[in-house]
């Protein structure tokens, strides 16, 4: 569809002449939202195309960031050599991590990764290269904006990623496996293969947001980094906008990253209480998102009460 | 291609789960554009025969060939790869992928003989194989899959595994639950796949589509072969009876 | 002599495992669904056993009736108004849900007692028993017996009542139960109580050992899950076997390689046995 790529490259456009416009706080809140638009669409490979819940992609923002800051400071690489390490060793950590923990289904899955990033960020916080719990100092970048572009440059690219499994061969893969997985063996699709390759994707993406991120806030600490509420975030955000699409997750980030920053400006607190409230509200009245409730007109009250009550005993 | 090259043979394939026997040391060959019947009660190891068969499960024991290539130890998307086909007794539709997509899934992957590999090519073939199940309604449809009545989703099943192009099918109960008429169009349809070069394996409780269909019937019972023949003579033959209708239907008949 | 002071200290904390464990298998067995808001209720429950302690002095062994019957009510009402909502969805529906709600009891509790460390000290806190060489405190005594007479009052519970049966029939068929008259809506909240009750208790008993903050739910959720795997789910005595290794594991691991290491080896054992052998250590082979 042509359309998609003029609208997609106008709105690259705009964004891209935006900083010159718009206030230090509005820059700092765009490149929050690029990040999380990042790990959204990094979610919604493994979790919304393929169907397996991964409750460990902060294990892999945590990886990128911690490489690239790793190789930055103590490897002395330049910046945008250390990003792509970062975001390589991610993807080859998810690869890794992948051919094992892929085979287990559901809850068990789930349950798989949280107890991954948990042990990564255990480790971490042993480690002496990782500036263990004390955290690792970045150098500083005054100006806003390479943060601003190379944080759109990787939304760009998750965009692109998603777009293509949306159309490809790849895709008809993963889709088929979330939807069954006997009957994709059965015909022909390798889903083992193809599960990993989803899991290697979707934490290259998260490890080189997780790099950007850590140069950005110039400071690394294992109890952030690998935070859960920053699987949870990507969770919600792809699953209020619409799992499996490719629009969803930008639109479910949109909004919720709007809503979040105003609180948070507030109280921390408040806003992540906030955040736990959403995710119930979603679950109970949205369950299959934004983009599908907009494509087929549920966002009538009746129609979300009719949601509330399909699951229900 | 000579018409009775043996294109599968296994032998003495055999399943364990813990001390239960399902599939015991059963063998039979299947020459190329064959229809056989895989018959037996229910429990009698039909569907884990297929499964093991098409890699979904290990062998205990045995091997089967395709061509003279050795199945066991292959993965299941290798074995369809090389060109065998199954549906799934309880379908198994991809519930939120359209008509189409389920069928275009079939194209994109299946053999390996270079077929549909991208997605516009799939889309087209996956069309002309939904008009020919007789779904052809439902090619430009919307709908996901999960909205097709029981009928419509044993065609689903049927289509998705033509879409593969196999050179072995089985088929696991894909009559089963439809009414008189509807048994007929499959039995039509499936003599219309075998006329297209396809070999099949045919499980069925249906007797009439099996003597329509069958050039040869293998009858199960208990996990292994009971026997193996011409359909009539197979589905006369007193063991079979006794096996299907219990041994005091056979002696009351005979007393 | 140290080795041997090591492993009681691991299987005196077990006890606690165990009952927490114990509360998520019933939910799951019965509800289908990983309750990831269990770790955030165990964490409730330190904080009720402080307010009673602080505010009214009551003993927290003493105020355990109380915190099993609050607690129940709360996972009776929380599963019967909101989670019965939702319980039949997909399982990623339900994971996210529950982990909304452990979010909303974390933040709740940051409001209500600040991120501080906080800790329950009754005045027998330092006593202890010398046996040949080696000590063992009251508290851990106390609390590791008081969790093996819960495990066995709840088992009780299950295999003996009319109520237990009523559950375990919805465990294995719904539709039959309901079929046969078991108001299922009912009996999933009481599961849901039940299962609370017991986190509650832990939560209590884990106030009278060790320092708590909100944040402590999320990775007891992760050690509750890593008990239920070691012990098997669905064995009666899983959870209580599966807790004392889990204690005797940490216990070890803190102690020759650091306290830090603890957890390390707990999650990282978590997510061995998943991949190796998830049916569990203990567990049947399927």
């Amino acid at each position: 569809m042509p359309i998609t790529i003029i609208v997609g490259a106008a709105v690259c456009v705009l964004l891209a002449a935006a900083p010159a416009l718009l206030s230090p706080f509005l820059i700092q809140f765009l490149i929050n939202f690029f990040m999380l638009a990042v790990l959204a669409e990094s979610w919604n490979i493994i979790g919304g195309f393929t169907g397996y819940a991964s409750f460990g992609n902060a294990g892999f923002f945590g990886v990128g960031a911690y490489t690239t800051g790793i190789l930055l400071t103590v490897g002395k690489l330049p910046f945008a050599l250390a990003l792509l390490a970062g975001g390589a060793v991610a993807m080859a950590f998810a690869a890794l991590i992948g051919t094992a923990v892929l085979r287990l289904k559901g809850q068990y899955f789930a349950i798989a990764t949280l107890g991954v990033t948990e042990t990564t960020r255990e480790i971490v916080y042993n480690l002496n290269i990782t500036g263990g719990g004390g955290g690792l100092s970045l150098p500083m970048v005054r100006s806003p904006l390479p943060f601003f572009y190379l944080m759109l440059a990787v939304l760009v690219a998750a965009v692109l990623i998603n777009l293509w499994i949306a159309r490809s061969r790849f895709g008809y893969g993963l889709r088929a496996i979330r939807e069954d997985e006997d009957a994709a063996a059965a015909m022909g699709i390798p889903t083992a293969r193809y599960k990993t390759l989803a899991f290697a994707l979707s934490g290259g993406l998260a490890g080189l947001a997780g790099g950007v991120f850590g140069y950005w806030i110039t400071f690394l600490d294992p109890g952030e980094v690998f935070k859960v509420s920053w699987t949870i975030r990507m969770i919600i955000m792809a699953v209020f906008g619409g799992a499996g699409t490719v629009l969803g997750p930008l639109l479910g980030s949109a909004v919720l990253v709007a809503i979040f920053e105003g609180l948070s400006t507030q109280l921390e607190t408040l806003a992540e209480l906030c955040n736990g409230l959403v995710v119930i509200a979603v679950v109970l009245f949205m369950p299959q998102g934004l983009i599908d409730a907009i494509a087929h007109r549920r966002l009538s009250p009746r129609k979300l009460l009719q949601n509330l009550r399909q699951y229900r005993i | 291609m000579m018409a009775d090259a043996v294109l599968f043979e296994a032998k003495g394939v055999t399943k364990r789960f813990g001390g239960l026997t399902a599939v015991s040391d059963v063998s039979f060959a299947l020459r190329e554009g064959e229809i056989l019947g895989l018959i037996g009660p229910n429990g009698s190891g039909k569907t884990t025969l297929v499964n093991v068969l098409t890699g979904a499960t290990g062998y205990s024991a045995g091997n089967a060939t395709l061509n003279g290539r050795a199945l066991r130890g292959l993965p299941p998307h290798r074995i369809c790869g090389l060109g065998i086909g199954r549906t799934f007794q309880v379908v198994k539709p991809f519930r939120s992928l359209t008509v189409l997509e389920n069928v275009m899934v079939g194209g994109l992957f299946g053999r390996d003989d270079g077929g549909a590999r991208d997605v516009a090519a799939a889309r087209a073939r996956a069309a002309e194989t939904l008009a020919l199940c007789g779904l052809g309604q439902h090619v430009d449809s919307l709908l996901a899959a999960d909205s097709l009545n029981v009928p419509e989703r044993k065609r689903l099943e049927l289509a998705r595994a033509l879409a593969m192009r196999p050179r072995l099918l089985f088929l696991d109960e894909v009559m089963a639950g439809l009414n008189t008429g509807e048994i007929d169009e499959a039995v039509t349809l499936i003599k219309r796949i075998r006329d297209g070069g396809v070999t099949l394996v045919v499980i069925e409780h249906v007797m009439k589509a099996i003597r329509s269909l069958c050039d040869r019937v293998v009858v199960l019972y208990n996990g292994a072969k009971l026997t193996e023949g011409p359909p009539d003579q197979v589905l006369h033959h007193p063991d079979v009876i006794s096996a299907y209708l219990g041994r005091r239907y056979k002696e009351s008949k005979h007393a | 002599m140290l080795s041997v002071q090591v492993l009681i200290n691991g299987i005196l904390i077990g006890g606690v495992y165990g009952i927490m464990a114990l509360g998520m298998s019933l939910i799951w067995g019965v509800l289908k669904i990983v309750n990831v808001a269990h770790g955030a209720v165990v964490m409730l429950g330190a904080y009720f056993g402080f307010w009673t302690f602080t505010l009214w002095g009551w003993d927290p062994f003493l105020a355990l009736p109380v915190t099993l019957a609050v607690f129940f009510v709360l996972g009776y009402a929380l599963q019967r108004f909101v989670l019965n909502l939702i319980v039949q969805a997909q399982l990623f529906l339900t994971l996210l849900i529950t982990f909304g709600l452990g979010v909303v009891m974390e933040n709740v509790a940051r409001l209500i007692w600040s991120s501080d460390l906080r800790q329950v000290t009754p005045n027998y806190q330092g006593a202890h028993l010398d046996l040949a060489g080696l000590t063992i405190p009251y508290v851990r005594l106390g609390v590791f017996v008081t969790a093996a007479v819960l495990s066995v009052l709840f088992l009780l519970l299950l295999e003996r009542t009319r109520l237990g049966r009523a559950i375990r029939a919805t465990a294995q068929d719904l539709r039959a139960a309901r079929l046969i008259g078991v108001p299922v809506a009912h009996i999933y909240a009481v599961t849901f109580g039940l299962g609370a009750a017991l986190a509650g208790a832990a939560g209590v008993l884990w106030g009278t050992l060790f320092p708590f903050t909100p944040t402590m739910g999320g990775p007891l959720t992760l050690k509750a899950f890593a008990v239920n795997v070691l012990g098997g789910l669905g064995t009666m005595m899983g959870p209580l076997m599966g807790g004392v290794v889990l204690g005797v594991i940490e216990s070890f691991a803190s102690t020759y390689l650091g306290p830090t290491y603890a957890n390390v080896f707990s999650f990282g054992l978590l997510v061995l046995v998943l991949i190796v052998r998830p049916t569990g250590i203990l567990g049947r082979n399927t």
